[in-house]
């Protein structure tokens, strides 16, 4: 038995569809293939940690997912429909929400407009949208100071004003508060405290337990290793390796992606 | 105090603006023994101000999204054109309802440029000036257009520029109208927070469901628009129009969208800033006038006001994050 049949039987998920289904996903920029072949799937109530060096091909597979680039073969279905249009507007709508590490906020404007940025509550005047500011400056308050911002940061003020961590939290919070089905977490404990980091964890694990399907990006196998229920590990764009966290250890995993992908220990000791 | 004072500027970027206009103002005056504050040079001022200001709008809208627009002159030369070259033989209404959108179709076009293509605007926009300058000189062939007696007598003549109102051009009026409600959808309205989040961060605003080119083809057909509204107006006031008109004005709109707090790189605008942009401009224009300099060290002038503006401006923005930051 190989990696890939157990993952079916030891996560219990095999009379359940999948929520997103990527099948023979590849994506190529000229003669550089950033994707190769991928063919994955992610399932509700489920926390999948997405592993891989650098250029593995992380970041693009979860851009693919939340509409921001279009694949160049392959097709990606959610809840058994297939994507036939890929924008971020589309995988919002549908309930999934990313959060990555380099964008996803807007510098310049205040917290409150940043947090409601693509939907902003109205308030009709003469049949005309005007933003409802009071609703805006109230939720967002109450959520970011929720989420452990300092009492200081004023929503109204710029949100370019916050630290690395607080923008990170912020993200998250807005992905979170909204009702969602999906959460992609690119990196998401990068430029974190130990304790924000364990915060993080923590947050991943209830938003599973509250049965949304959790993708948890990193390079850390042995963090990721403690909480998720499945490890997928990309390399050079192509899926190498798709357990369930029990099957392997994290140190056998990450001999795996030490050795760029191929799995001599594991195999050896199957055969 | 330092604190609020940086709080006020961060929220109010024309702050340095309205400051530098009351110092202008009085300068002014003074150095002129008061003429400068006579009734006749405001009115002047005032018509002036506001077709400048009306296309400055449409270029503040452009650069919010961290485009920007250098065709708006021409734009207004061949949409005045059109309006006097019509007025005669429809009537000024249509001649209206055809240069502006005619105004429309420019910006639709520079709008397919950038947001379609992806050419950069200000290649697109560059492509745009030259032409309908082009158009406008081989159009009039060394001819001027001119406003028919039967022309200047009607109503909506003289409601877009033609006439007053109060004893003042009736293109304030618009101005006035435009500057309240642009800066209603752009501070109060979802749009305006969209607009405003492209040009902070046109990836990140993608990654939230905005519709990216959809916003820069909007800004870039508005701003056609309101160019070619400020062409009418200025033909109506004064009555002819030949191939020049219009020609390097995208630089006073563009000069008068900086002095006014807007940021070329996007994100950050100012409205009311543009509009005191716009009468600074044309103050400094008046009064060169009225110390009887030749006008043409007019341009001088705005340049070196230009790049002050923009040293005051980088300097003033620190000042203002630095408070806010604690340091």
């Amino acid at each position: 038995m190989n990696a890939n049949d157990s993952r079916q039987t030891e996560s219990g998920t095999e009379s359940k569809k999948p929520l997103i289904s990527m099948k023979n996903v590849s994506l190529a920029y000229g003669n550089f293939r950033a994707l190769t072949d991928v063919s994955v799937d992610f399932y509700q109530g489920e926390l999948v940690g997405l592993v891989g060096d650098n250029g593995a091909g992380k970041t693009t597979l979860i851009r693919i997912i939340s509409g921001i680039i279009t694949p160049t073969a392959g097709e990606v279905y959610f809840d058994g429909q297939k994507v036939t249009k890929f924008h971020p507007k589309q995988a919002i709508d549908l309930g999934l929400e990313c959060i990555q590490q380099s964008i996803g906020i807007c510098d310049n404007l205040s917290v409150s407009r940043n947090y409601f940025l693509g939907r902003e509550p109205v308030k009709r005047i003469l049949g005309l949208p005007f933003l409802d500011k009071k609703k805006m400056r109230e939720t967002s308050a109450k959520v970011v100071h929720d989420f452990g911002l300092r009492d200081t940061v004023d929503v109204e003020d710029e949100i370019a004003l916050l630290s690395g961590g607080e923008k990170q939290t912020f993200k998250i919070a807005r992905a979170v508060t909204f009702r969602n089905r999906v959460i992609i977490m690119d990196e998401p404990t990068n430029h974190l405290s130990v304790r924000e980091r364990a915060h993080v964890n923590d947050l991943a694990v209830q938003l599973k337990e509250q049965g949304l399907l959790v993708i948890y990006i990193t390079h850390d196998i042995f963090q990721i290793h403690r909480i998720a229920d499945r490890i997928v590990i990309m390399e050079n764009g192509r899926k190498v390796t798709d357990v369930p966290r029990a099957a392997m250890s994290a140190e056998a995993l990450e001999g795996i992606i030490r050795d760029g992908g191929r799995m001599p220990a594991k195999k050896g000791a199957a055969a | 105090m330092r604190r609020q004072l940086g709080q006020l500027l961060r929220k109010h970027p024309e702050g340095g603006t309205i400051t530098m206009v009351v110092l202008i103002s009085i300068t002014f005056a003074v150095l002129t023994q008061g003429n400068w504050l006579s009734l006749g040079n405001l009115q002047s001022l005032a018509q002036l101000t506001a077709v400048l200001a009306i296309m400055s709008f449409g270029e503040a809208m452009v650069i919010a999204t961290g485009e920007i627009d250098i065709s708006v002159g021409s734009v207004s030369g061949v949409c005045a054109l059109t309006f006097l070259g019509l007025a005669p033989v429809a009537g000024s209404l249509v001649a209206l309802v055809a240069a502006l959108a005619v105004g429309m179709l420019i910006g639709m076009m520079n709008g397919v440029f950038v947001a379609v293509i992806g050419t950069p605007s200000l290649l697109a926009t560059l492509g745009s000036l030259f032409l309908f300058q082009g158009i406008g000189y081989a159009a009039t062939s060394g001819f001027s257009f001119t406003a028919t007696k039967a022309v200047r007598q009607q109503f909506t003549y003289n409601l877009f520029g033609g006439g007053d109102f109060c004893q003042v051009n009736t293109g304030v009026i618009w101005v006035l109208l435009s500057l309240v409600v642009l800066h209603l959808l752009t501070f109060a309205t979802p749009l305006g927070n969209r607009i405003l989040a492209v040009g902070g961060d046109w990836a990140s605003s993608f990654s939230r469901g905005i519709k990216v080119n959809r916003i820069k083809f909007g800004v870039l057909v508005l701003s056609g628009i309101l160019a070619a509204f400020s062409g009418v107006l200025d033909a109506a006031f004064i009555g002819y129009a030949d191939g020049s008109f219009g020609a390097t004005m995208e630089l006073s709109s563009i000069a008068a969208a900086v002095l006014g707090g807007c940021h070329l790189a996007g994100g950050r605008i100012s409205l009311l800033g543009t509009l005191l942009g716009a009468f600074m401009l044309r103050g400094i224009q008046s009064f060169l006038v009225l110390l009887g300099v030749q006008p043409q060290w007019y341009i001088l002038v705005a340049g070196l006001i230009v790049v002050l503006a923009s040293l005051a401006d980088r300097s003033l923005g620190r000042f203002a994050l630095g408070t806010a930051r604690g340091k």
